[in-house]
């Protein structure tokens, strides 16, 4: 096949699923809500089980002033969104979905994932300058300051599964987990790695950024319609692929759990992400915000000193085997 | 005209123009943003010659973590549009947009870095050497065994320039809080 058409067919694939991941996720993410805090609301909106009110959203999206505040800064403004979205988008390229089941094995995989997703950072910071406008200004900054601190935790807590591995292709990453998931022998960092990634996603508890009662909302305050959207797509699609990653890289991938290898991978990968996206969701509707101090000291004195330790220690014991 | 080239030449006229842009912008946010297209569009060219690591690397370091530095010391610093204060002669002379100094500059510079690559050109070897199929490996190898000392070397000056930034940036006394 043509591989221009060939790489047109992946990018349509993949937003198309964008799209509906936001759509499932939104509507969990209501539902589990309502179930946890007893809300009436949308325990009892919209439709057969709720699903109606996710098409109504996007609808009133679209239909939306798209309206620009005044005193923009109307390039940044207008880029932003996509800027925002491109990477959310890229990542999709590396996850190894099935047994031979991946859109381009990049030997860098990992390296690719992180330095596409540090570009966010720029998208959020674009939005909240040319919004003109303080709140978006200072959603912007605490977005910086606490995607910068928690990637070095993050980035640091995947080195110990690399040196296991000796590869930074994810491919091969799961096979190399054929005995033993990593989420074993790397358990801290597993968990260094899913509370710095709750953290680069911006949700409660560490949704400083867009701290309703401080800020507004942040660094999208100006935003409305469909740019808005745009975000909020972004967002949920990160939620996906940071969950992926972890399930990638800690467990399994697509390996079936033991005596249930008839269902194919690429359905066990999407199950095992969509339960870590779960936890993601209980998590957020549980435990309050942390305060902005609270957040760099989790960043800088407990998480970065963890994830160190653990390459130590990953290395001290493949030294010693 | 194949993909390579459009590609190639997408990228080369996005480093260019935002690189320009650093220079010329009046604004020294736009001018951080067009810093981070450039490194992008370096990030791309990269790409397009195989060396996918440091593609990668350009990204995560300098569109990631320097920028996040830059934005920074931006936000830290006292903000206003940068009104230039030279007139007449001399802005005709040395505005980064228009003057003829910069331009005359510039221009010689490409003519040098034209003529060089025309007399070099015959000399390289037309047919392409195979890329590294493991390039990371490659790199690492070159890092921490031929040039260890030198990469040792130049960590110990960045670590001096922390100190550095530190020393001059403290307050009498020590900070507060």
């Amino acid at each position: 096949m043509n591989i221009y058409l060939a790489a047109l067919l992946k990018v349509v694939g993949v937003l198309a699923f964008v799209l509906g991941n936001a759509f499932i996720l939104i509507w969990a993410e209501r539902k589990i809500s309502g179930y946890m805090q007893r809300r009436y609301g949308p325990l009892r909106v919209g439709g057969p089980a709720g699903l109606l009110q996710s098409a109504a959203d996007i609808l009133k999206l679209m239909a939306k002033e798209d309206f620009v505040p005044g005193g923009a800064d109307l390039w940044l403004w207008w880029l932003a969104p996509a800027v925002a979205l491109v990477p959310a988008v890229l990542v999709y390229l590396v996850l190894p979905i099935g047994r031979s089941f991946v859109l381009q094995n990049l030997s860098i995989g990992l390296v690719f994932f992180a330095s596409v997703t540090s570009f966010t950072l720029i998208g959020i910071f674009m939005a909240g300058w040319g919004s003109n406008n303080k709140y978006s200004l200072l959603g912007a900054m605490r977005a910086g300051a606490q995607l910068f601190s928690y990637e070095i935790p993050l980035i640091l807590s995947t080195i110990g599964v690399v040196m296991l591995t000796g590869s930074l292709t994810l491919q091969r990453i799961v096979a190399a987990q054929a005995n033993v998931w990593f989420v074993v022998p790397q358990i801290v960092g597993f968990l260094v790695f899913y509370v710095a990634s709750l953290a680069e996603l911006n949700r409660t508890p560490f949704d400083l950024a867009e701290a309703e009662s401080e800020l507004i909302a942040g660094y999208f305050t100006e935003y409305s319609g469909i740019r808005w959207a745009m975000f909020a797509v972004a967002e949920y699609s990160n939620l996906f692929t940071t969950s992926a990653l972890a399930v990638t890289l800690f467990l399994g991938g697509w390996r079936p759990l033991p005596l249930l290898a008839f269902i194919p991978g690429w359905v066990w990968f999407v199950l095992k992400t969509y339960v870590l996206v779960f936890v993601g969701i209980w998590i957020r509707w549980t435990l309050p915000r942390v305060r902005i101090d609270q957040l760099m000291d989790l960043g800088w004195k407990f998480l970065f000193p963890v994830s160190v330790a653990n390459v130590l220690v990953t290395a001290l014991v493949l030294a010693v085997r | 005209m194949n993909g390579p080239m459009v590609a190639f030449a997408c990228l080369a006229g996005l480093t260019l123009y935002s690189a320009w842009r650093v220079a010329t912008a009046p604004q020294v946010t736009h001018a951080a943003l067009f810093l981070a297209a450039t490194f992008a569009g370096v990030a791309g060219l990269f790409f397009l010659l195989q060396a996918d690591f440091l593609a990668a690397v350009q990204l995560l370091l300098y569109a990631g973590a320097v920028m996040t530095v830059v934005i920074f010391a931006i936000m830290l610093s006292e903000m206003r549009e940068v009104e230039s204060d030279a007139r007449g002669w001399r802005s005709l002379l040395l505005s980064p947009r228009l003057g003829i100094v910069p331009l005359v500059g510039g221009v010689g510079l490409a003519a040098i870095l034209l003529s060089a690559y025309h007399r070099a050109a015959p000399s390289w070897p037309l047919s392409p050497l195979p890329a590294a199929p493991d390039s990371t490996r490659f790199i690492a190898h070159a890092l921490f065994h031929a040039y260890a000392l030198p990469f040792e070397v130049a960590s110990v000056l960045l670590l001096a320039a922390m100190i550095g930034a530190i020393i001059l940036t403290r307050t009498e006394g020590g900070a507060k809080g």
